[in-house]
């Protein structure tokens, strides 16, 4: 068990989610970064698809009774352990028992990614541990992290091995790459010139289920579409002309205009985009995106 | 991708998802792809005239996903789901919309209601929220564009209509439809059961007037 002395804005509980029920309206979710927080998992020595938290802007204040075995990974926040010693990101990390550590904000970027060696242990629904907050299922009771709680964690025997994280390089010129897409010829000039030439700013309102973007209106001829299949990354244009990228709990059907796709190599950077962020969009070509490997996170022992 | 014919109805959402245009042919054409069991299919989301393949990442589209893709289907009078009989109050303070949509339609309150009951409807696609059935079959003279301004809040259970199509809202949540009434189900959609959604794809709907 792992006492949540105080909550941070928003800490879920996540994994690398549920695919394969799109059919019945359930988005597939999980944690926005998987290679994050698989690479946090694998730190503390777990299955790659443990369930860890996922932690947003602002993190926090855990208590480990029994001490604990952790690892952060992702963006880097201001974070303290009650033992005095620094918490480095990256790394393995040996909690002592009754130890706290506390995160508070973000210094740069949104989320980052904490592994506990054994996982948090809530029980799975349809197939996955990671929250869906929308529809208030999943995780811990459906729901962020409250003061109070006691999450439920199932601590691993064995020998325990201090690792070191090297994440990948990632290109970070504030460009989403993006596939044309379904509906972009019904943008029109003006529109399409604004989507590809200017900056967007990410609005506060934005969550796992979108990104909502400020900027030049992506002006398209008035159209009355069918509800279709979409998913993270769709790039939806509503007809006030701003942007919304949809996010990994972002509905699986929807009815506004799809001017782009942002491609899976750049998710993880929109994972970290936070309000006030500007962003830009650049075209690819979809055998090139198809042909970008998933970054890689080298792990290695710390002598 | 090669722009071979039978990717003339083929358009993509970033490198993963590949959406195919099936006009009538939606449902069997699902069904026989979820039959087939594709490695490179991570997940299939059908919706009205189409379905989104979402393959895994890097998946090309192998010769097998393009073979199941152009074959015939068969006979789709086969796929005749479930019944489902729902009680709904309408009006009130549950539907709040109906009045207005009566006098769009030009026809009193009791005959919109009248109408909406008299129509069997087919469970098109899920989507929205989990379990939210987006239902054909909707009279012509009902069919209203969404709300201008969508509600902060629906209530569960509510009975709406948004363009051609009627719908109920599984959960409570936010919502741009035209709120006609409320069913008596009490789950549309459970995780914890084996068969979270009640309604599925090709399942019947009749709403029986409380």
């Amino acid at each position: 068990m792992i006492e949540v002395v105080r909550a941070g804005l928003c800490d879920l509980v996540m994994d690398p989610g549920r695919p394969g029920w799109g059919a019945l309206g359930v988005p597939a979710g999980g944690a926005a970064d998987p290679a994050a927080l698989a690479a946090a998992n694998r730190l503390v020595g777990n299955d790659a698809a443990a369930a860890g938290l996922e932690i947003t802007l602002s993190g926090p204040l855990l208590r480990f009774p029994a001490g604990g075995v952790v690892a952060l990974t992702g963006a880097r926040f201001a974070a303290a352990r009650s033992s005095g010693v620094t918490v480095a990101w990256n790394e393995t990390l040996v909690l002592a028992a009754g130890e706290t550590l506390s995160l508070g904000p973000a210094q740069a970027g949104c989320r980052c990614w904490l592994a506990l060696r054994g996982g948090v242990a809530v029980t799975p629904v349809m197939d996955s541990r990671s929250t869906l907050l929308p529809a208030g299922f999943g995780g811990h009771l459906g729901r962020a992290l409250q003061a109070g709680d006691a999450l439920p964690w199932m601590p691993a025997a064995g020998e325990i091995r201090l690792l070191r994280a090297h994440p990948p390089v990632a290109p970070r010129n504030g460009t989403l790459r993006v596939v044309a897409g379904p509906q972009a010829a019904c943008f029109d000039d003006a529109g399409l010139a604004a989507f590809f030439n200017s900056p967007y700013r990410v609005d506060p309102a934005s969550d796992r289920r979108g990104v909502r973007l400020k900027g030049p209106a992506a002006t398209h001829e008035p159209i009355e579409l069918a509800s279709q299949g979409v998913l993270p990354g769709a790039v939806q244009v509503p007809p006030d002309g701003q942007p919304i990228i949809l996010g990994w709990d972002g509905p699986v059907t929807g009815g506004y205009p799809v001017i782009a796709g942002v491609i899976s190599a750049d998710l993880p950077m929109l994972a970290q985009l936070r309000p006030g962020n500007t962003v830009r969009f650049g075209t690819i070509e979809l055998e090139a995106a198809r042909a970008l490997a998933a970054g890689q996170w080298d792990i290695e022992d710390i002598a | 991708m090669g722009q071979s014919n039978s990717d003339t109805g083929w358009r993509w959402i970033s490198e993963r998802g590949l959406r195919v245009a099936t006009g009538g042919t939606t449902l069997t054409r699902y069904l026989s792809l979820v039959s087939q069991n594709l490695p490179e299919i991570e997940d299939l989301i059908p919706s009205d005239d189409s379905i989104l393949l979402i393959l895994h990442r890097g998946a090309p589209v192998s010769a097998a996903l393009r073979a199941a893709l152009a074959a015939p289907l068969a006979d789709a009078a086969t796929q005749t789901g479930r019944l489902h009989e729902i009680a709904v109050e309408y009006g009130g303070a549950a539907g709040p919309d109906l009045p207005g949509l009566a006098r769009r339609a030009g026809i009193s309150v009791a005959d919109c209601i009248e109408r909406h009951a008299a129509t069997d409807y087919t469970v098109t696609f899920l989507g929205f929220q989990p379990g939210f059935p987006y239902l054909r079959g909707l009279p012509e003279a009902l069919c209203a564009p969404r709300r201008a301004t969508p509600r902060v809040r629906v209530a569960t259970g509510s009975v709406a209509i948004g363009g051609a199509y009627c719908g109920i809202y599984p959960a409570d949540g936010p919502g741009g439809w035209h709120l006609i009434g409320r069913a008596a189900v009490t789950t549309l959609f459970d995780p914890a059961r084996p068969a979270p959604a009640l309604l599925m794809p090709g399942d019947r709907v009749r709403f029986v007037p409380a």
